[in-house]
């Protein structure tokens, strides 16, 4: 065993440096690159002109990771009112095929390995694996032109929350990254949670791999069914008995994934019919005749994703994201109405979302940045120039937000008390960035973004998303150090 | 919202707990030689430890390596928990592996002093919750809400040294001053916390009861440790490693000297806290123990059941006794057999340093089958 591993790892470290040498030769790629963060002409930067925070901006911080400067202007032109300019920037966001993203997509092209074959992320080494997964979605993040689509990315990375670190998640997470939560971000969530079940990360993160009922004395593994019911569809008040957890396991008892010790198809999901309890159920009061075989799946899938408390509980945490810590009920039923009525559409339900009273004329800036969400709004709303993602993971595992990190499934809290301890890694950070002593790879140039703005009032209004308050005018004056106060200030932690 | 409390007045209530991760898989038969065991010294004919030179703890059936008098004479004082024959479910014997379980808690995600952060009742972490001193990230602070490598107590001052952030922090503190939100009282905190930080990094630390630590990295480890528990920034976590037990090879040259910075680093921390150890605890681990037979090169291969160490925190003593080690109670390949579970001895400690109802959620396999 010891030998083999070593063996192993070996192995791992010279695939791992063969690709590493792979990406070194890339400089065409990095020429386009370099092109892209200097050539390229962004529109012009008009900043808001509100004392509040008005209707575009409150659309760029809830859809968006915050706007880039030019941004603002960007979409107020898409309408002649406000309202009509947000409408169309959520059409926009709600189409992401639309845009032309091709610069993002190819800046996280670069990170080969997650984008191999499955069987092949074996080949590398985890830890290589785990650090090319969040660069990429931290370049996705700040870059992509798909805001919206990379927000519900970051919204269904907790929904559907998988540790990295736990045993072969290690190699399997990122192809659970790419064919459930980026695959099926904006499309439907029934599909999204079958592509989940079936996905070879989950069945080794919620145990689902070791459900097997073979014979009278061995008992289901609950792990998954309970997370299934309590986390991903119906919510731990949704209304289901141990029972129904029960049940649910044995529908789901028989699939399995082949691990890292098979010498083929590493990562392979199958159904095994002799693991399988091919006993009648009843699930949530549904009966599931004996016989089904793997299409016990399928029934248990309409029952749970159908479920009305499903409906509530995705609402009510979309609405958590887009609306407020403690959202209006009438937002939630909307949203959970038209969730229901388009048989999970994301899109649809998002749309419902967006057009709620609650989203229009509700609080803004009243809910606070994750420190993710905090890092990359800062990069975005300084254009800062990055070429290495490292030091940036340093920060977001300091401020415990790194992704692909949290280590129980329900993923990363989304509201603001549990990251109220994070001031002092913020503070760093704005001053690290302003002044440029993050690293040599990360760089912004303080005095064009001030120049591009108009002036430091221009700059203030459009990281503030509003026009500053004389006591913040005051307090930039006599800092000396516009950006690095802007950015730490309290009007920047909220969005 | 009340306020995160990084210095919440109530500083002493604070509790701390240290974990010292011995990577390598020290050698528990050599740290804590078995006492009136022959077949101890049958198996190793050339490395056993004399039963003459053990430095006895009391009456029981193992005792400590010469080259441990520090901690013999903490052991002494009550400050001591030695506990034989103490590991996880590992069967590999592989290092990455076991200590990857042993970190995590289990075949689970995340370390468990991460998970413990998180689940744990009372206010919010903050900064300054957890530190790890070394490099790098250990496994078992992984998915921590707050956690940082720190190399020195630099690494929290804001802005790179020499270049004052004094006007900085004035603004932020008016700025956050009018703030109503729960960011206000958390500013004031962090703010203070900064102030202290930026006092020990500016005055030299000196040591209290006479402590005089060694100067290899381990022990400055521990007097940056000490530093922060008594500069009352809300530290509720250390991590820290003292490497290189791997000894296959001429294992008493190897892990003499290992032994001894061990003890001299552990027992200096514990004379320079004094009566501070009431509120610290110190628990050494390690990721497997060293099979009982010695190899052909004087030195032990990978094998199971290890040593364990707590120290400070309350009233300490011997728990458990040494397993006779005959071809009957090995296990393996001819291991000390796991006679304690490392989360056994961990869960108590924990709930000492704060309330955590969840227990299961810190060790989840663990605590369903107890």
């Amino acid at each position: 065993m010891e030998m083999e591993r070593s063996d192993e790892v070996t192995r791992r470290k010279f695939l791992m440096s063969s690709a590493g040498a792979a990406l070194f030769s890339m400089s065409g790629c990095e020429r386009i690159e370099k092109m892209f963060l200097l050539g390229s002409q962004p529109g012009p930067v008009v900043p808001p002109s509100g004392k509040g925070i008005d209707l575009i901006s409150h659309a760029l911080n809830r859809l968006s990771f915050g706007p880039d400067p030019s941004e603002y202007a960007r979409v107020k032109e898409m309408g002649a009112s406000e309202e009509e300019a947000v409408a169309a920037y959520v059409d926009e966001q709600l189409d992401p095929d639309s845009i032309d993203d091709k610069r993002a997509t190819r800046a996280v092209r670069r990170f080969e390995a997650i984008h191999a074959p499955l069987a092949e992320m074996y080949e590398y080494k985890e830890e290589f694996l785990l650090e090319q997964m969040t660069r990429a979605t931290l370049v996705g993040a700040t870059r992509s032109k798909r805001q919206l689509f990379e927000m519900m990315v970051h919204f269904w990375s907790d929904h559907f929350n998988i540790d990295a670190s736990k045993e072969e998640c290690r190699w399997l997470k990122a192809a659970d990254d790419r064919e459930v939560i980026r695959k099926h971000a904006l499309g439907n969530f029934s599909e999204m949670v079958r592509a989940s079940a079936l996905s070879p990360a989950m069945l080794w993160y919620l145990d689902g791999r070791e459900n097997r009922k073979r014979n009278e004395d061995e008992k289901p593994n609950e792990n998954y069914a309970r997370e299934l019911l309590e986390l991903h569809t119906l919510g731990v008040d949704g209304g289901y008995s141990q029972k129904d957890v029960m049940e649910v396991a044995r529908c789901l008892s028989g699939w399995t994934v082949r691990g890292l010790d098979r010498m083929l198809k590493k990562g392979k999901v199958s159904f095994d019919p002799e693991a399988h309890d091919d006993g009648a159920k009843v699930v949530l009061g549904h009966e599931i005749a004996a016989g089904g075989g793997e299409t016990d799946l399928d029934a248990v899938l309409e029952i749970v994703c159908g479920h009305p408390s499903t409906a509530q509980y995705l609402a009510q945490k979309l609405c958590v994201r887009f609306i407020d810590d403690d959202p209006s009920q009438d937002a939630v039923e909307a949203t959970a109405k038209a969730f229901s009525e388009s048989g999970g559409d994301i899109k649809t339900t998002l749309r419902a979302l967006f057009s709620t009273k609650a989203f229009l004329e509700g609080s803004r800036g009243s809910k606070l940045k994750r420190p993710f969400e905090f890092i990359i709004s800062a990069l975005r709303g300084s254009r800062a120039e990055v070429r290495s993602e490292l030091a940036l993971i340093d920060y977001l595992v300091r401020m415990g937000h790194a992704p692909f990190q949290y280590p129980t499934p329900d993923g990363y809290p989304d509201v603001a008390s549990p990251w109220s301890g994070t001031l002092l890694w913020r503070w760093h950070f704005a001053i690290a960035l302003a002044r440029n002593e993050i690293d040599k790879k990360i760089k912004v140039d303080e005095a064009d973004l001030i120049e591009k703005a108009g002036g430091v009032a221009g700059l203030s209004a459009s990281l503030l998303g509003r026009v500053p308050t004389e006591e913040e005018s005051a307090s930039i004056t006599r800092s000396g150090e516009a950006l690095a106060l802007l950015l730490a200030s309290p009007g920047f932690q909220w969005r | 919202m009340k306020g995160t409390g990084i210095v919440s007045g109530k500083g002493d209530e604070q509790r701390t707990l240290v974990v010292v991760f011995l990577r390598g898989g020290a050698d528990g038969l050599t740290l804590a030689p078995p006492v009136g065991d022959q077949v101890y010294h049958d198996l190793r004919s050339n490395i056993a430890v004399s039963e003459d030179e053990v430095l006895k703890l009391g009456d029981a059936n193992c005792g400590l390596h010469p080259a441990m008098s520090g901690l013999h004479d903490v052991f002494k004082d009550g400050g001591l928990s030695v506990i034989p024959a103490v590991g996880s479910e590992d069967e590999t014997r592989s290092h990455f592996y076991a200590q990857d379980l042993m970190e995590h808690g289990g075949p689970v995600a995340g370390g468990w002093l991460g998970r413990f952060l998180r689940y744990r009742e009372g206010r919010q972490p903050t900064a300054l919750s957890a530190v790890a001193l070394g490099k790098k990230m250990p496994e078992v602070l992984r998915g921590a809400p707050a956690a940082t490598v720190m190399e020195s107590m630099d690494t929290f001052s804001l802005g790179k040294k020499g270049v004052s952030t004094a006007k900085f922090k004035a603004e932020l503190a008016g700025l956050y001053g009018a703030e109503t939100s729960l960011l206000g009282p958390a500013a004031r905190d962090t703010l203070q916390a900064l102030d202290r930080v930026a006092e020990l990094a500016k005055t030299s630390y000196s040591p209290e009861h006479g402590a005089e630590y060694g100067d290899d990295s381990f022990s400055n480890g521990l007097r940056q440790a000490a530093q922060l528990v008594r500069a009352r920034v809300g530290l509720e976590a250390v991590s820290l490693d003292l490497d290189g037990w791997d000894s296959h090879f001429a294992q008493e040259t190897l892990i003499a000297p290992m032994i001894t910075r061990l003890s001299e680093g552990l027992s200096t921390f514990y004379q320079d806290l004094g009566p501070l150890m009431r509120k610290v605890t110190v628990v050494v681990m390690t990721e497997f123990g060293r099979r009982v037979a010695e190899n052909s090169s004087f030195g032990t291969d990978h094998g199971s059941g290890g040593l364990m160490m707590v120290m400070g925190g309350k009233e300490r003593g011997l728990v458990g006794t040494m397993p006779k080690l005959d071809a009957g109670t090995l296990i393996g390949p001819g291991d000390v057999p796991v006679v304690t579970d490392y989360r056994s001895i961990l869960i108590p400690e924990l709930k000492m340093h704060a309330v955590c109802e969840t227990v299961g959620e810190i060790f989840p396999g663990f605590a369903q089958e107890k």
